[in-house]
């Protein structure tokens, strides 16, 4: 990371340099999939990890990201030592200007691939005053957390990047793969190849048994439309929109190395429509705005008299009209006072406050404030139990983790989420402690369970009940068995001080739609399982 | 832009949309699984068939089956049953499998062996009784192999956590490894919808193609509790290689034993180490578990079934799936028909 002090003068060319950046680009979007990949398949087929630096080791990413941990600090009123890997990334920029914008960020090296137009005769027509979006939204989401609330990190890129991996393009792949092997595994010659590769592929890279995620196409077009806006201008959600870009900008604005054009530029102007975020400007000479620079070095490639240069010195923060100022600071702080204020009037008009199920050991009245919405906790789930919310969490818990028992079951010998959640907003549980965390109640709808209300033989629920001496009985009643005689039939029946909610029933519930056997949270909410233990 | 006339396209158009009709009208069930059917996998010479003794019509009156039922012949070269009690389990496992003739008798060199032990859940180690005995499935691992199996491999599909996970938590995984075996994942896209053409009331369903394709399928249940079917043994062990199991609890009994017609064991030993005797198939509490220190070996699922189930202290016919198994010939119940081999090891 060493890497241009020296650029041009000895050593090696702006070229070379930007090959090196490109390098770096892909070396760290393979890394953070690597590590994608690698949460999900540790997590996954071994699922009972007690502790040790595996889940520090997948979380790097998102610990380095300043943006989330700060705010996270800020709004639950605590550092965590993970975050304080942040501080790296804030004294990188400080002495670098914006690299892990140009140089790692997995979000900014997709929009840089994916330009969809190229602008190189001339800067897109975008008005100047939208960089200061980004600036606005970072200052909501820090106002916000100031007020506990962290609604808005579902902004940040990385979480952005986690939460589309894992709920819609790793999914959407293996249901792709899945479509593929079933067309050819029918096809005679090919079926033994077929179940060779199957078994290559599951569990390793894909689940045996495909995930599912609800709204995908939702996060899907989320992403695509931030691609999409690339037709405006070339990495139009990093010049104008990420938070974490704002922050970084801001640092980057007096920054030790940053792009200086030097007096003997001709002002021929080539460097300008080259920038991929527009920073340098013609007006009264040529000059950077480093708070916008991702030091792509993309200029210095194309200096023909070699007048860019990236020196080591002390810059003066220089304003631009569309950096932040009074007006945008009271602008933020009385947006982020409606919004949060609006959140605590209901203004969504919810006539029931929403009781989503929560991940196993979570405190209710401080998981909002904890959580950063990345979705790490649905990437390891290995039941698919956690989904991502839109509005069953309420407003203020868009995009928060949910368990959702009718497409998963909490595990009863898996503590993954919390094991992983970078911010033990799912505080880190042993298997054993987590066995007795009460998330929810099972109650069995006896106009539609199949042996209450059609004296049919059932009783899967019973039979799935992890628990040791079974939180479901079965009642022995006489029944018509339909051909005028009488069975003896089985009942399921909750019994309601073992039942800790996990949700299994309501997964393998074989009655059709809604199961007839379902969990909620318990009156009072799921604050912590021991309370509702004797 | 092309050199292909349209005559040379229409061709190739042709060819490939019949070879693709083709594949479609090939029945799929016979290619995916050109193994086990239920001719191939009849017993071994030294017994006599039950199934083709006692010329299984299903139109015939449940009642009148029973009767029906074989006698073991009185000069089968080995015993129809065998139980080894108070041994390690690797050594009643031996001991029952040997006196039954040796494992060379259902495996032979070169074949692809598939073990089904029952891994139901991720839950709870071994001692807890939900899950087969690590150290007997190792044990018939070792043994396939010492016979000259090809490959064995272990699998069961758990309703309860991840395969991966239960596979280790069971002890299973380690012992299966330890003895050369192979632990495979079942997946989704394997399970292949399949006739049942002797089943009465399942006529298909999607089971596991290893489980298709292998030359020999040994069965090994762990004897325990279940509140519909009574126990679970060696007939409802066979549930874990199909993909639909919510709808076999619809007339379970049956459709158990219509299953079994499709994919018959060659061997099945019951693990009755320890027997789990309430709170199945789950359990989680070392009070509901009883150390039996018992195996119990047999070609024919119902007897062993039989047998494991008068442990508990119920008669075979109170299970209703031997019940069923009975009536479409699958074995036999009656204990005092059948050639008993007793072993102590003790």
């Amino acid at each position: 990371m060493a890497k241009k002090g020296n650029t041009g003068r000895k050593g090696l060319s702006p070229s070379q340099w930007v090959k090196i950046r490109k390098v770096s680009q892909v070396v760290f979007f393979i890394i953070f999939l690597i590590l994608f990949f690698w949460s999900r398949r540790e997590f996954y087929l071994n699922p009972s990890i007690e502790s040790g630096f595996k889940e520090d080791l997948v979380n790097i990413p998102l610990k380095l990201d300043p943006l989330v941990m700060i705010a996270q600090a800020i709004a639950s009123r605590k550092i965590l030592k993970g975050s304080l890997l942040a501080l790296f990334t804030l004294v990188l920029t400080y002495i670098l200007g914006r690299v892990w914008c140009g140089w790692f960020c997995p979000m900014g090296t997709i929009l840089e691939w994916l330009p969809i137009r190229t602008w190189k005769k001339r800067q897109p027509s975008v008005p100047e005053w939208f960089r200061g979006i980004k600036y606005v939204l970072l200052l909501v989401i820090l106002f916000s957390a100031l007020f506990t609330n962290l609604t808005l990190l579902f902004l940040d890129p990385l979480t952005i990047g986690y939460r589309t991996l894992t709920t819609a393009i790793w999914p959407g792949l293996d249901k792709f793969v899945t479509f593929l092997e079933l067309k050819l595994i029918s096809i005679p010659f090919l079926s033994a190849a077929v179940g060779g590769f199957d078994s290559l592929i599951r569990p390793a890279i894909f689940p045996a048994h495909p995930a599912f995620f609800r709204y995908g196409l939702l996060y899907f077009g989320f992403f695509i439309s931030l691609i999409v806006l690339n037709v405006l201008a070339p990495r139009f959600w990093c010049r104008y929109l990420c938070p974490l870009g704002g922050l970084l900008g801001l640092l980057g604005k007096v920054s030790l190395v940053g792009c200086e054009i030097e007096s003997s530029c001709s002002t021929c102007g080539k460097c300008i429509p080259e920038c991929p975020t527009g920073a340098i400007k013609d007006e009264e000479g040529v000059y950077c705005d480093p708070g916008e620079c991702t030091m792509c070095l993309v200029c210095a490639e194309n200096c023909p008299g070699d007048s860019v240069k990236f020196p080591f010195k002390i810059t003066k923060f220089l304003r631009e009209p569309y950096d932040i100022d009074r007006r945008k600071v009271l602008l933020s702080l009385g947006a982020t006072a409606v919004g949060v204020g609006l959140l605590e009037t209901n203004f969504a008009g919810q006539l029931l406050p929403p009781t989503p199920i929560r991940p196993p050991g979570v405190m209710n009245e401080r998981f909002l404030s904890a959580c950063i919405r990345c979705g790490e906790c649905s990437t390891v789930c290995p039941t698919n139990a956690i989904q991502m919310a839109v509005f069953d969490g309420g407003v203020e818990g868009f995009w928060t983790p949910v368990v959702v028992p009718r497409i998963g079951y909490c595990d009863y010998s898996c503590n993954a989420c919390g094991q992983v959640c970078p911010v033990e907003a799912i505080p880190p549980l042993s298997v054993e402690e987590k066995r007795v965390q009460v998330i929810g109640k099972a109650h069995v709808d006896r106009e539609r369970c199949l042996p209450w209300a059609e004296d049919q033989e059932c009783i899967v629920c019973e039979e799935m009940c992890p628990i040791a001496d079974k939180a479901i009985e079965l009642e022995l009643v006489e029944a018509p068995d339909g051909e005028g005689g009488i069975k003896i039939l089985q009942r399921p029946v909750v019994i309601r001080k073992l039942c800790i909610g996990c949700g299994i029933c309501e997964t393998k519930c074989p009655v059709a739609g809604e199961a007839a056997i379902r969990v909620w949270v318990p009156t009072g909410g799921n604050k912590n399982g021991h309370n509702h233990h004797g | 832009m092309t050199d292909l006339s349209r005559k040379e396209f229409l061709r190739f158009l042709a060819a490939s949309l019949g070879s693709i009709y083709l594949s479609g009208c090939m029945d799929q069930d016979k290619l995916l699984s050109k193994s086990l059917s239920p001719d191939k996998i009849t017993p071994t010479p030294f017994l006599p068939d039950p199934q083709n003794t006692n010329s299984t019509d299903p139109t015939s009156e449940p009642e009148e089956i029973p009767t029906q039922e074989p006698s073991a012949t009185p000069d089968s070269v080995y015993p129809d049953l065998a139980v080894a009690r108070k041994g390690d389990p690797e050594q009643m496992v031996r001991a029952a499998v040997e006196s039954l003739g040796g494992m060379g008798r259902f495996v032979k060199p070169g074949d692809v062996v598939v073990v089904k032990p029952n891994i139901c859940a991720s839950y709870h180690s071994y001692e807890y009784a939900a899950t087969t005995n690590p150290w007997v499935v190792g044990a018939v691992v070792k043994m396939a192999l010492e016979s000259g199996a090809k490959q064995v491999k272990v699998m069961d599909f758990p309703f309860g956590g991840t395969a991966e996970q239960a596979y280790r938590a069971s002890g299973i995984q380690a012992e299966v490894q330890k003895a050369g075996g192979k632990m495979v994942v079942m997946s989704n896209i394997k399970f292949v919808e399949t006739a049942i053409p002797n089943g009465k009331d399942m006529k298909s369903a999607r089971i596991y193609d290893d489980v298709l394709r292998a030359d020999v399928l040994i069965n090994v249940p762990i004897a325990k509790n279940h509140e519909l079917a009574l126990l679970t043994l060696g007939l409802k062990n066979l549930m874990g290689v199909i993909y639909d199991r919510p709808y076999m609890h619809i007339n379970l009994g049956q459709r158990l034993a219509d299953l079994s017609t499709r994919v018959p064991s060659n061997l099945v030993i019951v693990d009755a180490v320890r027997m789990l005797m309430a709170h199945g198939p789950t359990g989680g509490n070392l009070a509901d578990v009883k150390k039996a220190d018992t195996i119990i070996a047999s070609p024919d699922i119902v007897a062993a079934d039989s047998y494991a189930a008068t442990m508990f202290g119920y008669e075979p016919d109170q299970l209703i799936y031997i019940k069923k198994a009975v009536q479409m010939g699958l074995g036999i119940k009656n204990l005092s028909k059948l050639n008993i081999k007793e072993i102590d090891l003790g």
